[in-house]
């Protein structure tokens, strides 16, 4: 579903950055670089890397640059690439605050409210991809992704409905919300199953019926006269048997608002879990009871800075946890805690990173909190995977940014020095080799 | 010279492990000292160690053939590596400690073993399971756990959806068990500071009645009166169609409680307890009174001038609670004692008036005020006993008093077998300013460490010396005499832990 996405975006895409008097086809572009973070094992060093039709065809020290090609050397600038840095939870893209409740038929597409420069500003931070949510507590909808490309107006998203948010952040009203809604969803799946028993036995009498028709009427047939009184019969049951059940079994209608939840219970859909404290951990534990729930983590603390009291058992489910990139203090202590570096020492292997706050001042200062929890433990590798890779992994989109190799997408952000350097800023920003962003270019036009 | 030091210093040294050694056999039924990180048993010497229990047997055989009997068993328990803990073990046992059972008096040096979530055994001498988990509380005092009654913001949320609620990392949850609470009641909820978990939490709801009689307001008494005039009516009603219908006698329709307050129904049946607030002679005086006309169950908030009517508040079974330091100014126009005083706790205790204590605010204050929140409730405590209260019943006020006035008196408020396994473990007497809590347990399960959470560790920490230790510390004080008697000419001087003999030789100089 993905690639069909990206098969529909592409030719409103290409058209804009294609130059008119060369082929797009077979149009290599090469590129040298001093530091190449694949951010799969170690980086890379004084690196060439040959990209054809949007794909890495050829990377590493000893590459043959064809004759047309356009070569880009930035060698000796201290520019480094690594893939677009991801957003799980970019909320400043939405104004239109509904709350929470049940509401789990809206789509977080559905009520951006764009500034005029939103997309420049993403690619501005080296970032490509977004997820926006839903706002509001309970089960306020459903999440989608942007990709931060030149679009103009309102975006095509590129995933419209893809996790449903089911936030029970400290408040017991919510999570009475989400048991009344899985019971909602139980009794929504029984009763339509129940409907579909009522189908399929319907369907086989009828069917059944028909056969002994068809049977009575070719004995009718053979025999000859006494074809008559046989179908005379017939049309006394005529009112029950004939009235055809439909060919497919068509569902009752279901609450739109029940419907995710119903998807979610068939494990055809992921939630995204909202938990504001440790005690959070423990009432999701007491609301999900047995039941086997796909679901991912995401932990953004309130005041009570306790996650680190559940990291063990958050970590032993296995699930992607996604956590807000900051050290915290243990109130009223001086006592840190790196709850990044505590997750993965804990076991959690897929660790999502995000802005301490979703707006954009928040999303700004991204890079610069990493680097602060890097420097307090966290390990860098892990760090960045965690802001690239994780987060688009998270939201099913792990090979539109994946780790920079040969038969990957030219998907990455060249930066001027190292991007935990909080100085360090974007120069360009890459999609399927294609420039999305260029602050030179970007910056003359500014002056303009 | 230098022989002579080396010989005592030698002789110290028998003498510790002699009396290590002789502690160990003594109490038999105590495990050996806490689980070190370092392996002990292969480090040391194996034949030494023999030849000295040996020794000190022979002399523990003289004196008692039981006890030595006992040491045998424990030998052969120590064999079966006793210091094997398996931290899922339902059981728990805490030794060596003072324990205040409340009901069943002082037991020193006694073990209080836990299973699961009750108290399964106290005393002396009792075989602690193999894998058991431990806690060495050595030279240290086991209480009860502390109740709140009538606490607030320690616990989240209220009433049946309690556990909806409970955050169970709280740090006013912390708090309160470094307080040495194990139980409080918020609302009409009683919950138990079950940490890190949603289980075991709720206890039960207090179920009482509020009853407004104050002299400010002569209107309410009134119907207060009337409406329970009519109450017992009913129940007198009720009785005598009972007996008539026992009896075979012709009856009627049952007498209808309609139209009466069934919470004032539930009063007079005594199956709910009467709550009331008043601290003024006058109001007290007049709730006796109204409870003489109507006994019930109730608990009076307040009591500032309770010791004026000790007396009758003991006749008419009320229980109290109060605050010891709370303030209150004899009133000059009454003919009688009023006013505050330190001795209210002391005088109502002689006068057989059970009472819980709670400070002068309900709730966990970080905000300064050391000592008058419930993150210090012994201390106002402490300044009942400083009135004359016997230190008993100061426990007994925090523990099992609070218990009956919550109604759950058989679950929790003393160590007995039986009971809930709440208890706190504190590094001195409770009501010395000195102490705090080390250990609090709830529900069978420790769920405060002073040297784990991140409130007090740093003052005073635990040190908890291994016998390996102390024998280090000896051995290296000898090889520095040794070094230092070697300097021949260095004047002896006195002893640090001999003042007798530094002041002697002052007044000599003198």
């Amino acid at each position: 579903m993905m690639i069909a996405s990206m098969l529909l975006l592409m030719p409103t895409a290409l058209p804009v950055a294609q130059e008119p008097t060369r082929d797009p086809v077979g149009r290599a572009t090469v590129y040298r670089f001093d530091t190449v973070e694949t951010l799969d094992g170690e980086a890379l060093r004084n690196v060439t890397m040959l990209v054809r039709d949007g794909i890495i065809e050829r990377m590493g020290q000893a590459v043959v640059v064809p004759e047309n090609a356009e070569v880009y050397d930035y060698r000796g600038t201290g520019k480094v690439v690594m893939p677009p840095i991801t957003l799980t939870h970019a909320d400043f893209l939405h104004s239109d605050r509904r709350g929470g409740g049940r509401n789990a038929r809206f789509l977080a597409a559905d009520s951006l409210w764009l500034a005029e420069d939103w997309a420049s500003d993403l690619l501005e931070e080296g970032i490509l991809m977004v997820g926006i949510d839903p706002p509001g507590s309970g089960m306020p909808g459903r999440t989608s992704v942007l990709l931060a490309d030149d679009q103009v107006g309102v975006p095509e998203p590129l995933v419209a409905d893809l996790h449903l948010k089911v936030d029970v952040k400290g408040s017991s009203s919510s999570k009475r919300l989400v048991r009344d809604g899985l019971k909602a969803a139980d009794k929504a799946i029984k009763s339509e199953e129940k409907a579909k028993a009522d189908w399929e036995k319907a369907r086989a009498d009828w069917e059944a019926a028909q056969k002994k028709k068809a049977e009575e009427a070719e004995a009718a047939k053979k025999k000859g006269e006494g074809g008559k009184p046989s179908a005379a019969q017939n049309g006394d049951g005529k009112g029950k048997d004939d009235k055809e059940p439909p060919k497919e079994f068509a569902p009752p209608k279901m609450d739109p608002n029940i419907e995710p939840l119903v998807d979610w219970v068939r494990k055809e859909r992921v939630a995204q879990i909202w938990l504001g404290s440790a005690a959070d951990w423990l009432h999701w534990q007491d609301l999900v009871g047995d039941r086997d729930l796909p679901h991912q983590i995401i932990l953004r603390h309130g005041t009570s800075q306790n996650f680190h009291e559940v990291v063990d058992q958050i970590a032993a489910t296995g699930l992607c946890v996604d956590v807000v990139t900051s050290i915290s203090y243990l109130p009223y202590t001086r006592t840190r805690v790196n709850l990044p570096a505590e997750l993965i020492a804990a076991g959690v292997e897929k660790l999502v990173l995000s802005p301490r706050s979703s707006n954009l001042s928040g999303v700004q200062g991204f890079r610069l909190s990493v680097a602060q929890v890097v420097a307090a433990g966290l390990d860098r590798a892990t760090a960045l995977r965690a802001m690239t890779l994780e987060p688009a992994a998270s939201m099913g989109q792990e090979e539109l940014i994946a780790p920079l190799a040969v038969g990957a997408p030219a998907t990455f952000v060249i930066w001027s020095g190292d991007p935990l350097d909080p100085m360090t800023e974007a120069m360009q920003v890459l999609s399927e080799g294609e420039v999305l962003y260029d602050r030179v270019k970007a910056e003359k036009e500014e002056q303009r | 010279m230098k022989n002579r030091t080396r010989f005592f210093l030698m002789a110290a040294v028998v003498w510790t492990l002699q009396i290590s050694l002789a502690a160990a056999s003594f109490a038999p039924q105590d495990p050996p000292p806490a689980p070190d990180p370092v392996p002990e048993v292969e480090d040391e010497p194996p034949v030494q160690e023999e030849e000295v229990v040996e020794e000190v047997e022979q002399v523990e055989q003289a004196e008692d053939a039981e006890d030595a009997e006992e040491a045998e068993e424990a030998e052969e328990a120590e064999e079966e590596d006793p210091n094997a803990v398996d931290p899922n073990s339902p059981y728990l046992a805490i030794y060596g400690a003072d324990i205040h059972t409340v009901t069943d008096g002082l037991i020193r040096r006694g073990i209080v073993l836990c299973k699961n979530d009750r108290i399964l055994k106290v005393g002396k001498k009792i075989r602690i399971p193999d894998g058991a988990r431990r806690i060495d509380a050595t030279g240290m005092q086991v209480y009860p756990g502390l109740m709140g009654v009538d606490t607030s913001g320690i616990v989240r949320g209220r009433g049946s959806s309690m556990r909806d609620d409970f955050d169970p990392f709280a740090l006013n949850l912390d708090l309160g068990l470094a307080g040495g609470l194990t139980l409080v009641q918020s609302g009409n909820a009683m919950a138990k500071l079950a940490r890190g978990t949603l289980d075991g939490v709720m206890v039960g709801e207090t179920g009482w009645v509020n009853l407004g009689y104050s002299s400010t307001s002569p209107g309410g008494r009134r119907q207060l009166r009337e409406s329970m005039r009519k109450v017992r009516d009913y129940l007198r009603e009720v009785r005598n169609w009972n007996i008539d219908k026992s009896m075979g006698e012709e009856v009627g329709e049952e007498p209808s409680s309609k139209g009466l307050n069934s919470g004032h129904l539930a009063l007079l049946e005594g199956k709910a307890m009467a709550r009331f607030n008043a601290n003024s002679l006058k109001d007290l005086l007049s709730i006796c009174d109204f409870l003489e006309e109507y006994p019930m169950q109730a608990v009076i908030f307040g009591g500032q001038e309770a010791w004026a009517c000790a007396g009758r508040l003991g006749r008419v079974g009320a229980h109290l609670v109060i605050t010891p330091r709370a303030k209150a100014w004899a009133d000059q126009t009454l003919n009688a004692p009023s006013g505050w005083t330190i001795e209210n706790a002391k005088i109502l205790w002689e006068h057989g008036v059970p009472f819980s204590i709670l400070p002068q605010q309900r709730w966990i204050s970080t905000g300064g005020l050391a000592g008058r929140d419930m993150l210090t409730l012994p201390m106002e405590a402490a300044f009942a006993i400083r009135g004359g209260l016997p230190q008993d019943a100061a426990l007994r006020a925090l523990t099992l008093d609070a218990a009956e006035i919550l109604g759950i008196e058989d679950r929790v408020g003393s160590i007995e077998p039986g009971k809930d396994a709440d208890l706190i473990i504190c590094d001195g007497d409770l009501f010395h300013y000195r102490t705090f809590v080390q250990w609090s347990v709830v529900n069978g399960k420790m769920v405060y460490d002073k040297e784990v959470a991140p409130y007090f560790a740093h003052i005073r920490p635990r040190q908890v010396a291994s016998f390996e230790e102390v024998m280090e510390e000896i051995e290296r004080a000898l090889d520095e005499t040794e070094e230092a008697v070697e300097l021949e000419d260095v004047p002896e001087a006195p002893a640090i832990d001999a003042p007798e003999q530094a002041a002697v030789e002052v007044s000599d100089r003198e």
